[in-house]
């Protein structure tokens, strides 16, 4: 036995890794889509690792000044900050998609409740500490958040207690209670995140609607014994999906950082840099705007002056009906199409959030008479009513081919934008470097406009057209040529990551130019998570991976 | 050589060469005793049993193949991990080493510099602006008479009470000499405006007494100010410190033990500006033993944590006027 065998022996060994009490996975289930939760957890931890550091250097007590000290004097502190922002805006927008995905399959029913529940707390308690968190920087927008948050609870004069309890001494520049109360909401996010994780480990994932068509979807432990253990493929697997959110999350903003003029209904959200103190001269010409993920209850706020009404529709009746949800659907279906009213409901949801929370973008502030909120909102209800209507469930046989699921055009978009940036970046500033980096990205590009391709020119193809022979020989030797490819690819990956470490060596700590520190470093995730994941792709991967 | 068909109007490949030397390696293992294809088993597990037999057996990644990448993805994890350790130095403290008092031009909001001459006398707006360090407030003062008319501030020897030593106070600057600047840390436990500001003449009465915080006046502030015949003072709230501006700063009441360190100015009569260049009196902060302050002022400079030198220019803000409530 070779000394690496001994070595690796000893620790799986000493680690228990082939008994982890963890579910075993089948092959089929090795896509992003049954695995978005793992995405949530990886922002958290990011973002809880950048908190701590940033911890090292906030002061609660000068909270704008040590922010801009945090950016401009620690080394990398803007890389930190930045990214620790956009691991929070990361894990809202995941926990909204992996809450979404989980709602349309069905996942809320039995035996999943409890599971259910526990999620839509952790949303809740994301957004608050979000919210929180944003405060801390005690910029003109944070100061006006907390301003028409207060504003809020104020108008309801029993509430008003909790003011003291939640701002502390907030608007004399004190915010030691806004950080205290931030961090014990991530805490308890942890907390909850250690149930919630748990719970999905002994359920297991929801095995596919073609094998368990009906509630309660789980495995029999006869089932899901025969699957691959923990230990290697699914630690493989989630490794690079880590890695890979690792760096979309210190790639975007670090790139951001270098672009000022973005127009202003994206500037307060995207930029990561702060906006000026709330008592400058230059904070008047600013529209404060809240946190994005608050738009929603912002534009609301517009409908009604009634606080209690704006509660009720913006807070309470959303979520209350998330909550309860498991006990109303109480049906074992779990196809969307056979509890329509549900999956009606969940569309509408989805388009009422985007859709409002664009309006406050757009329209910050603006009442809206009734009659217009009738039309922006009983239409998307009645389109949605009538298609669902007409719409017959498709017996899931009939339909061969992977639809691209919404997630993987998004992040194909993201490519596609960071190709065309790349190319830009190249042309200005022409170096070997900025060639590499065209280079990555555009070959990132050119896999999923092939894989894209496939799906959309597959559309126009009958189903039976290709007879059933052929598939059986082909399907092993495209695999292999794609296999023999992926490992070209990890050669080039591996180079590339060298060529950018030596460049990162060389990146002042301070400075305009510090920030490309972060998306040197976010690169280099997203490139081990790549490496890790063709690994996968070339170890793992079964020719033909059928859902049983 | 591909495998070609004649098909109608033109050529259509069959198989690939790819392909056919794929069946090739694929029939032989299937005839090698050793890797023998158990077709009974095949017809009982179908495509299943022959897809992880081709996995296995032909297509499947051998030993040496698989080291090889595990070898790319632990160079690439260690890369990573060597790509990391420059950003590790978030870790270390920034260290503000401010050599000495850079020269910084006064500016006002705009950005535009400070004209000395528009600085109005005996303003009861808190005048501030940051110098040496960020987050080090100094005031900056017109001083006048009770009638509002510039007082040209002499040099003066100013006294430390707490350890009896003394410096010089080089007197006010501007177009009538009546400019002066002190730091707006009271000495006695650091309190910052609003707590502490300056009082103009018509607020240093018994009125003032009964004023709330942060304007209220102590009887003994008032009878010093008396005794010293000045008609303003610069009064901290949190415990009564008062201090005479007329005299550099010095202690009038207590319980302060150290007079307020001045700002240096230099003014330029050509331009009217305004220029800090250094300070003189006690630290700012008191670092040694029992608290008491160095004698040199520029010993303090690196202490503040968050402070970085403001360079070239400082702003002047004139925010708020303490009295407004009163
Ligand atoms: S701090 Fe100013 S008098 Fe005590």
């Amino acid at each position: 036995m070779s000394l690496t065998k001994r070595v690796s022996n000893w620790f799986s060994e000493r680690l228990g890794l082939d008994d982890l009490p963890f579910f075993k996975t089948p092959d089929y289930m090795y896509h992003v889509n049954e695995w978005l939760g793992a995405l949530v957890a990886a922002s958290f931890i990011y973002t809880v690792i950048s908190g701590l550091i940033l911890l090292l250097y906030y002061n609660a007590a000068a909270g704008y000044q040590s922010t801009e000290t945090i950016i401009n004097q620690v080394p990398y502190g803007s890389v930190v900050l930045y990214s620790h922002l956009y691991g929070a805006y990361a894990m809202i927008i995941l926990a909204y998609v992996h809450m979404f995905r989980n709602y349309f399959v069905g996942a809320y029913k039995k035996p999943r409740e409890l599971l259910w529940i526990l999620g839509v707390l952790m949303l809740v308690l994301t957004l608050g500490a979000s919210f929180l968190g944003y405060s801390l920087i005690g910029d003109a927008l944070a100061v006006s958040a907390v301003d028409v948050g207060a504003g809020i609870i104020t108008s309801i004069p029993q509430l008003s207690f909790l003011i003291p309890i939640i701002f502390g001494n907030y608007d004399t520049g004190d915010y030691t209670r806004v950080l205290a109360l931030h961090i014990i909401l991530v805490a308890l996010i942890g907390l909850l995140f250690v149930f919630h994780f748990f719970l999905a480990e002994h359920y297991g994932m929801m095995p596919s609607r073609k094998v368990k068509p009906k509630a309660p979807a789980v495995y029999t432990k006869e089932e899901w014994s025969k699957f691959n253990p923990w230990w290697p493929r699914n630690f493989v697997y989630m490794s690079s999906l880590i890695f890979m959110t690792w760096g979309f999350i210190l790639a975007i903003p670090n790139a951001l950082a270098y672009l000022n003029g973005l127009p202003q209904y994206f500037n307060p959200f995207m930029n990561p840099k702060p906006a000026p103190p709330p008592n400058s001269p230059a904070a008047a010409h600013i529209t404060t705007y809240p946190p994005w993920f608050f738009l929603f209850l912002y534009k609301i706020a517009d409908f009604t002056s009634d606080v209690v009404i704006f509660l009720m529709i913006g807070v309470i009746i959303p979520l209350v009906y998330l909550i309860i949800l498991p006990f109303i659907d109480r049906s074992d279906e779990l196809h969307p199409l056979k509890r329509k009213v549900f999956t009606g409901i969940g569309i509408l949801m989805i388009t009422y959030l985007i859709q409002t929370s664009l309006w406050g973008d757009l329209a910050p502030g603006v009442e809206v008479s009734v009659k217009d909120q009738v039309i922006a909102y009983l239409i998307p209800a009645i389109i949605v009513a009538l298609g669902l209507t007409f719409i017959k469930p498709v017996d899931a046989q009939l339909k061969p081919s992977r639809g691209i699921s919404p997630l993987t055009s998004l992040l194909f978009m993201v490519v596609a934008m960071l190709f065309a940036g790349s190319v830009v970046e190249l042309i200005d500033y022409p170096s070997l470097f900025t060639f590499a980096i065209a280079v990555f990205t555009g070959s990132l590009f050119f896999i999923g406009s092939k894989a894209m391709g496939k799906v959309v020119l597959s559309k126009g193809l009958p189903n039976n057209a290709v007879p059933e022979v052929k598939t059986t020989t082909e399907t092993p030797t495209s695999t292999e040529t794609k296999k023999k490819f992926a490992e070209v690819l990890m050669s080039i990956l591996f180079v590339l990551v060298v060529v950018i470490v030596a460049q990162m060596w060389t990146i002042p700590p301070t400075g305009y130019a510090s920030n490309l520190f972060g998306v040197d470093l976010g690169l280099v995730f997203l490139m081990l998570g790549e490496v890790i994941s063709l690994y996968h792709y070339v170890v793992y991967k079964k020719p033909v991976e059928k859902e049983e | 050589m591909p495998l070609k068909i004649r098909l109608g109007n033109g050529e259509k490949g069959v198989l690939k060469t790819s392909d056919l030397y794929f069946i090739q390696k694929l029939l032989k293992t299937m005839r090698n005793p050793k890797t023998r294809f158990d077709s009974r088993e095949f017809v009982e597990k179908g495509e299943d049993y022959f897809f992880n037999y081709v996995g296995k057996n032909v297509g499947g990644v051998d030993e040496g193949r698989r080291n090889f990448l595990k070898g790319i993805v632990i160079g690439v994890a260690a890369a990573t991990v060597v790509g990391i350790i420059p950003g590790l130095r978030v870790l270390v403290p920034p260290v503000e080493q401010a050599a000495g008092f850079p020269k910084s031009l006064l500016v006002d909001v705009s950005g535009n510099p400070l004209k000395a001459s528009s600085i109005p006398v005996n303003s009861p707006i808190i005048t501030l602006y940051e110098y040496p360090l960020t987050g080090e407030p100094n005031f900056l003062l017109n001083l006048g008479d009770k009638s509002g008319n510039p007082v040209s501030i002499s040099p003066v020897e100013v006294t430390v009470p707490q350890t009896g030593k003394t410096y010089k106070f080089p007197g006010g600057v501007g177009p009538n000499n009546s400019i002066v600047s002190y730091s707006a840390i009271c000495q006695h436990l650091g309190c910052t405006p609003p707590y502490i500001h300056f009082y103009p003449p018509q607020y240093v009465g018994p009125s003032q007494l009964t004023a709330p915080e942060p304007d209220t006046l102590t009887a003994q502030a008032l009878l010093a100010a008396k005794q010293a015949n000045i008609p303003a003072l610069i009064h901290c709230d949190c415990h009564g410190s008062t201090y005479d501006p007329y005299k550099g700063g010095a202690v009038l009441t207590g319980p302060t033990q150290r007079p307020l360190p001045a700002v240096l100015l230099e003014y330029d009569s050509s331009t009217d500006y305004l220029y800090a260049i250094g300070a003189i009196g006690v630290a700012t902060y008191p670092e040694g033993s029992d608290g008491v302050p160095s004698q040199d002022p520029s010993k303090d400079l690196d202490t503040s944590q968050y402070g970085s030198s403001v360079g070239t220019k400082t702003q002047v803000q004139a925010n708020t006027n303490p009295f407004s409530g009163s």
